[in-house]
């Protein structure tokens, strides 16, 4: 019967719980898209960068990433790349020459990391053809071709076909260059892609490195859902003499940024449950006020003060259980057809390319998200009914009864 | 046998500066079947004293016994169900809820006691049948007159079968044909359920019909008569 009461209660003020109601829906909606669109920037950031540049793990000579010297590299890399590539955890590996140099057009010269790729599997594992702007992916240029990104094309005023000469330290400390002639514009997230890098064939940089077929990285990609720990520890077993990181270990920052972003989750949360707290104890207390004869009769005819409690605890509960639905809902529909459909940025696309953010952004939640949110709702009703609820136990039968 | 029994009740405030006394020192006991007007002037202390009688509220001095428990010291928590099982309420203003049928409403204190469904549908269409409102079950009290609303408020006053039934001035919000069926229906209740009545009232209708008429006068009782 109580629960009776209580649901035919918050239909009393119609026009009142609607209003409560609706401020919930539209507090839960909020949360959902914020956190969703936060989560759309965070995960296509991130998953640019990770399968783009960093991959799942690299491997490395343990001096190398000290200095970037040309000397450090991986003993054996190739066959190390080709002998992971038969791991069950593992899609792909690729191998990489990364030297630290400059690179020089007729009109600019700039800081660049060359890269020196093997453009078979550096696709399985970084999809670089798939950043392709301009040009294409070492095809049309037989000699010694490079593929740049558009903020280095940019900076050294050069495009497609444009010939440019990279310079660095080779083998024997000897300052050394090569030309190369632009096969292909990249564009990604990345600032480093954009910026920093120049993608040059293996074997060209070899001819001019004096490291002949060495290679200083391994780069891995991992089938989904595998540990990347798991690579670590079976890697590290094997061959002591390497160091392997996760992409958490080489781009820190990239984890604190999924951890900030968790974090954000519960700080929006907690802005908008406590708005909605206030809501709910207003409504709930003009509700207890406006019954305190009828509550002052319920007392005395024998209904405890733990039942009084309990109906106005169950009444906001109610509040909440009709309205955390339908915002899940209209959360949910706004994500998924925004998921798909994208949501077009490109009038901010400058400012958020300079931070490496995507200008289509794709809302994404988790599923444990609606939980969280779900549960929070139910708590923030339970919240706003205590004072309230309180209230009404406190209140003194012979003076509620009398009351106009 | 006596269902209530009040020595020296006194009841002061002090919420102003002056205290209020509104009840001297009252003795009184109400046998198990009476039908009992408590009368007087406004402000003479009917309602306090109801309201004490009720363990609505503490006296300040004596002692009050309800159905052979002293409930002078009983705790507030202790007094809601003491009340609950042994006391009926009427009040002035019906105080049905709103959003319960009237059925829902005179089931509603025997749903507080746990009383099972089918015991709880007899008594509620029993009394319905005796307040001459059965073809209202279904309807909320908004949809009935005054006069019917007071009806279904001792129907629930009356459902638990409690010792006693207190009924704070329940016709002054209704018309003389209303409060004719009413004290009627009381009346009946009282004598084929034994029903024990304590009116609080100055309507002499209600005066008429009672049997003993306690009369108080500045929180003294001045006179006792029973007819």
């Amino acid at each position: 019967m109580i629960i009776k009461i209580a649901w035919k209660n918050i239909w009393r003020s119609r026009a009142r719980s609607f209003v409560v109601i609706g401020s919930i829906v539209l507090g839960v909606w909020a949360l959902l898209v914020a956190t969703g669109f936060m989560n759309g920037f965070m995960v296509s950031y991130m998953a640019d960068i990770i399968n783009h540049d960093i991959s799942n793990a690299q491997v490395h000579n343990p001096e190398f990433k000290k200095d970037f010297d040309i000397t450090f590299y991986i003993s054996n890399g190739a066959k190390k790349a080709a002998e992971l590539r038969n791991w069950p955890e593992v899609k792909a590996t690729t191998t990489r020459t990364i030297i630290n140099g400059m690179i020089a057009s007729p009109k600019k010269a700039t800081g660049v990391q060359i890269r020196g790729i093997d453009i078979e599997n550096e696709v399985k594992v970084t999809q670089l053809d798939s950043l392709i702007k301009e040009g294409t992916y070492f095809t049309g240029i037989k000699r010694n071709p490079i593929i740049i990104g558009s903020k280095l094309v940019e900076e050294l005023k050069v495009k497609v076909r444009s010939k440019v000469v990279v310079t660095f330290t080779n083998s024997d400390g000897m300052i050394t260059s090569g030309a190369f002639r632009i096969v292909g514009i990249v564009k990604s997230s990345s600032i480093k892609i954009n910026e920093l890098y120049a993608f040059v064939r293996q074997e060209d940089l070899a001819k001019i490195s004096g490291i002949g077929n060495q290679v200083h990285e391994i780069g891995i990609l991992t089938k989904p859902q595998v540990d990347e720990a798991t690579i670590i520890t079976k890697y590290e077993g094997l061959h002591k003499e390497d160091k392997i990181e996760t992409w958490k270990e080489i781009a820190p920052e990239l984890a604190f940024m999924q951890s900030m972003y968790s974090q954000m989750l519960y700080v929006l949360m907690v802005i908008i449950m406590s708005a909605l707290v206030f809501g709910i104890i207003n409504t709930m207390l003009m509700a207890v006020l406006e019954r305190f004869r009828e509550l002052g009769m319920l007392m005395a005819v024998g209904m405890n003060r733990i039942k009084v409690y309990l109906m106005i605890l169950i009444e906001t509960v109610f509040l909440g259980a009709v309205a955390a639905p339908l915002g899940l809902l209209i959360g949910w529909l706004t994500i998924s057809y925004y998921s798909n459909t994208g949501v077009d940025l490109t009038n901010y696309s400058e400012g958020l390319e300079s931070f490496g953010y995507s200008s289509i952004l794709y809302p994404y939640l988790d599923d444990n998200v609606y939980v969280i949110v779900t549960i929070s709702v139910f708590v923030t009703a339970i919240i706003g009914a205590l004072y309230p609820a309180w209230k009404a136990v406190r209140l003194n039968p012979v003076e509620a009864l009398h009351k106009l | 046998m006596s269902v209530i029994k009040a020595e020296n009740v006194q009841k002061t405030y002090n919420e102003t500066k002056v205290p209020v006394h509104a009840l001297n020192g009252v003795n009184l006991t109400i046998e198990k079947g009476e039908f009992t007007a408590i009368v007087g002037p406004s402000g003479c202390g009917k309602t306090t004293l109801l309201n004490i009688l009720g363990g609505l509220d503490h006296p300040t001095e004596g002692r009050v016994e309800v159905a052979d428990t002293n409930i002078t010291d009983m705790s507030d928590g202790n007094l809601i169900d003491f009340r609950l099982q042994n006391i009926g309420f009427v009040f002035q203003a019906y105080n049905l809820i709103p959003v319960l049928t009237n059925k829902e409403n005179i089931e509603f204190i025997m749903l507080l006691q746990k009383q099972d469904k089918k015991t709880r549908d007899d008594r509620a269409m029993e009394l319905l049948n005796q307040m001459g409102i059965a073809d209202k079950a279904d309807q909320r009290p908004s949809e009935l007159s005054g006069g019917q609303q007071q009806r279904v408020a001792v129907a629930r006053a009356l459902a638990s079968k409690p010792k006693v039934i207190l009924a704070d001035e329940p016709t002054a919000n209704l018309d003389s044909k209303s409060t004719a069926t009413l004290l009627d229906i009381m009346a009946k209740m009282n004598a084929e359920e034994n029903a024990t009545f304590v009116f609080s009232t100055h309507d002499q209708r209600v005066i008429d019909k009672a049997k003993r008429i306690i009369t108080l006068e500045d929180g003294v009782v001045i006179s006792d008569v029973t007819r």
